[in-house]
């Protein structure tokens, strides 16, 4: 009985709570396009986007519709939405199950790439699992998106606003690259 | 034997979505709806899958005529060599494990009063939502001299499949110092930056296949095209003097071809050429027009909210078909992308009729990526919301790909068409 007045409680509540939420529902579908039912993605070059932590999903999402940071396609989505909106966008994707992908991937590359992680882990671990709710996971995702964002790091001509990847991205040995992207992407848990 | 919930959970994984489709016939056949889905290309495909994973105790029947879909985004590279036909292509073996009903056939007819189609095969259907999705069907006597029969002669490559091997045949045979001329018809028609983006990948096929002294005319019935200004970048960059455009404004327009002698003929001067790649004039497909749904250009016009067409109530006409947006600037490209957001839109709008539940709020969005060379993409977005029951194009977002890109944004941007294409294809077909 307890527990059905507790349940009514909370529906008669739910109008009051949602009112100012905007309905993103069909918002979400069309971001499958490219990253996937439920945000995961099919395509090598697209990342995961489903359980990836709320925080840095709003960072980033804003980040690129400020243009604060770089974005290739990105920003040029993200300024048709509002910020209310966007912060939907966060939520809705980071209450998805992670589900790291299955990919194909060259064993002694996720071998280099294991030895040469230390500039990495201290932010996103050994496995790819973060500390912090800003960093982002990179258990099983795709490594070919991790390369690129790596070569985006190191590239002086794009606007890429965080200090301590820039400096460690740029610090990495280029043929360690795509070795740590093998590596984290090779990541089950 | 006890099942627990993990090896319930572990059974049901193993089986497959099917079995939770199959097995409760009885709850879903309660009369939910039936949705009839004509056409199984990006829009089609995309309708009747988010219909089936918002309900699945809506019946639907998707019926499309081919066994194999060969998607036109990035057919052109087909044509360069950089992709194999078979990656662009896939079956409905997707859509029938969801609990989709499909059938293979044409549609003789539609009856918007009794709500039902006709297949070529003498089938009938009810339904209380047709979704129409046909794409688009070619106007041949627009050009003189142009018919089905000559596009054997002279491909539009602009279904793919068949014709774009015909094409890749033909550039392939043509010889070092050679003309191929790419004809484009008058807007609106499908895949906007598409005889462009093909102007690349036929002048990178020429390059690296010794034929690099031919050359690629663009013979235009319109006076500018969709990244007109990034096109002329790339082009310039990577096949310096082997592409030349030609606005209508400047004679562009072919009028008439004769096919067997290769020869193209606008208002005041005759092209001939070694292989001619015409793309005629299109307009909704045949079904829609057959249907009353189009209007005096040739489009379905539809209700924002909804993606249902003006005409006919319960009729939702999606992708290449329909003509929306903004208009008459901002209208809505007819891309993959685009047709794959309507779809949604349309899904959703149906799921909740169907239900007695409140029309969902509408999101359009689209994303276009050309490849000019591996490592060379562009891309254009539109974003567009509904304020007031209206299109409206949103101008502070969407765009296309700064001139002044730094060399890696055009290599992400190729790479990234791929991995977009990848996800498309499961977004519709898996």
């Amino acid at each position: 009985m307890k527990r059905a007045l507790l349940f009514c409680a909370a529906l008669s509540a739910a109008p009051l709570i949602y009112a100012a939420e905007p309905d993103v529902a069909g918002l979400v579908k069309s971001c499958n396009n490219c990253h996937g039912v439920d945000g995961v993605s099919v395509g090598q070059s697209m990342p995961s986007i489903g359980g990836l932590s709320e925080t840095y999903l709003l960072n980033i999402m804003t980040q690129w519709k400020t243009g604060e940071r770089f974005s290739a396609v990105m920003g040029r989505l993200l300024k048709g939405y509002t910020d209310l909106e966007i912060a939907a966008l966060a939520t809705h994707f980071s209450k998805q199950p992670w589900q790291p992908v299955s990919q194909t991937l060259d064993a002694k590359l996720v071998a280099q790439g294991k030895d040469a992680i230390e500039r990495c882990s201290s932010c996103h671990g050994d496995t790819g699992v973060p500390d912090e709710d800003d960093t982002p996971r990179l258990t099983g995702q795709w490594a070919q998106y991790m390369e690129l964002e790596l070569l985006k790091y190191r590239d002086e001509a794009l606007k890429m606003p965080h200090k301590k990847m820039r400096t460690n991205g740029k610090k990495l040995d280029a043929a360690d690259v795509a070795a740590v992207a093998a590596h984290y992407a090779s990541q089950k848990k | 034997m006890s099942i627990n919930r993990r090896n319930f959970i572990k059974s049901l994984a193993a089986a497959g979505s099917a079995s939770l489709l199959t097995i409760p016939t009885t709850a879903r056949a309660a009369g939910k709806g039936k949705v009839v889905v004509i056409g199984g290309g990006f829009g089609g495909s995309t309708a009747a899958k988010y219909i089936k994973m918002m309900d699945p105790a809506i019946e639907v029947t998707l019926i499309e005529a081919n066994k194999t879909y060969t998607s036109c985004p990035l057919s052109n590279e087909v044509l360069s060599g950089h992709r194999d036909i078979a990656s662009l292509q896939t079956g409905y073996a997707g859509a029938v494990k969801r609990g989709i009903n499909v059938i293979h056939d044409h549609v003789a007819s539609v009856d918007a009063a009794k709500k039902t189609v006709t297949t070529s095969g003498g089938q009938t259907l009810g339904y209380d939502a047709l979704v129409m999705a046909p794409g688009i069907a070619f106007d041949y006597e627009a050009v003189a001299g142009y018919s089905k029969e000559a596009s054997k002669l002279i491909p539009h490559a602009y279904k793919a499949g068949e014709q774009t091997l015909l094409l890749k045949a033909q550039l392939e045979a043509m010889p070092d110092g050679g003309l191929f001329i790419i004809s484009v018809p008058p807007k609106p028609f499908r895949c906007p930056p598409g005889p462009y983006e093909r102007a690349a990948q036929v002048a990178s096929y020429m390059k690296h296949h010794g034929k690099a002294k031919s050359k690629v005319l663009i013979l235009d019935a319109n006076d500018s095209f969709s990244k007109k200004g990034l096109f002329e970048q790339g082009w310039k960059a990577l096949y310096p003097g082997m592409i030349e455009w030609v606005s209508g404004a400047n004679d562009g327009k072919v009028e008439r071809v004769d096919a067997a002698a290769k020869m193209c003929f606008t208002g005041l001067n005759d092209h001939k050429a070694d292989v001619i790649n015409l793309i005629p004039p299109h307009r909704a497909g045949k079904i829609a027009q057959q249907t009353g749904l189009t209007n005096a250009q040739g489009w379905c016009e539809v209700v924002p909210m909804t993606m249902e067409s003006t005409v006919h109530k319960d009729i939702y006409p999606i992708g290449d078909c329909c003509i929306a947006g903004e208009l008459p600037v901002y209208d809505m490209p007819k891309s993959a992308h685009m047709a794959i957001t309507q779809a949604k839109v349309a899904a959703g709008a149906i799921v909740a009729k169907l239900n007695g539940l409140a029309n969902p709020q509408p999101w359009y969005v689209n994303t276009c990526f050309s490849t000019l060379a591996p490592d060379y993409g562009i891309s254009v977005v539109h974003v567009y919301r509904v304020t007031n029951n209206q299109f409206v194009y949103v101008k502070e977002a969407g765009g296309i790909s700064p001139i002044d890109a730094p060399p890696l944004q055009r290599k992400l941007e190729a790479e990234y068409c791929v991995g977009w294409f990848n996800n498309v294809m499961a977004d519709a077909f898996a």
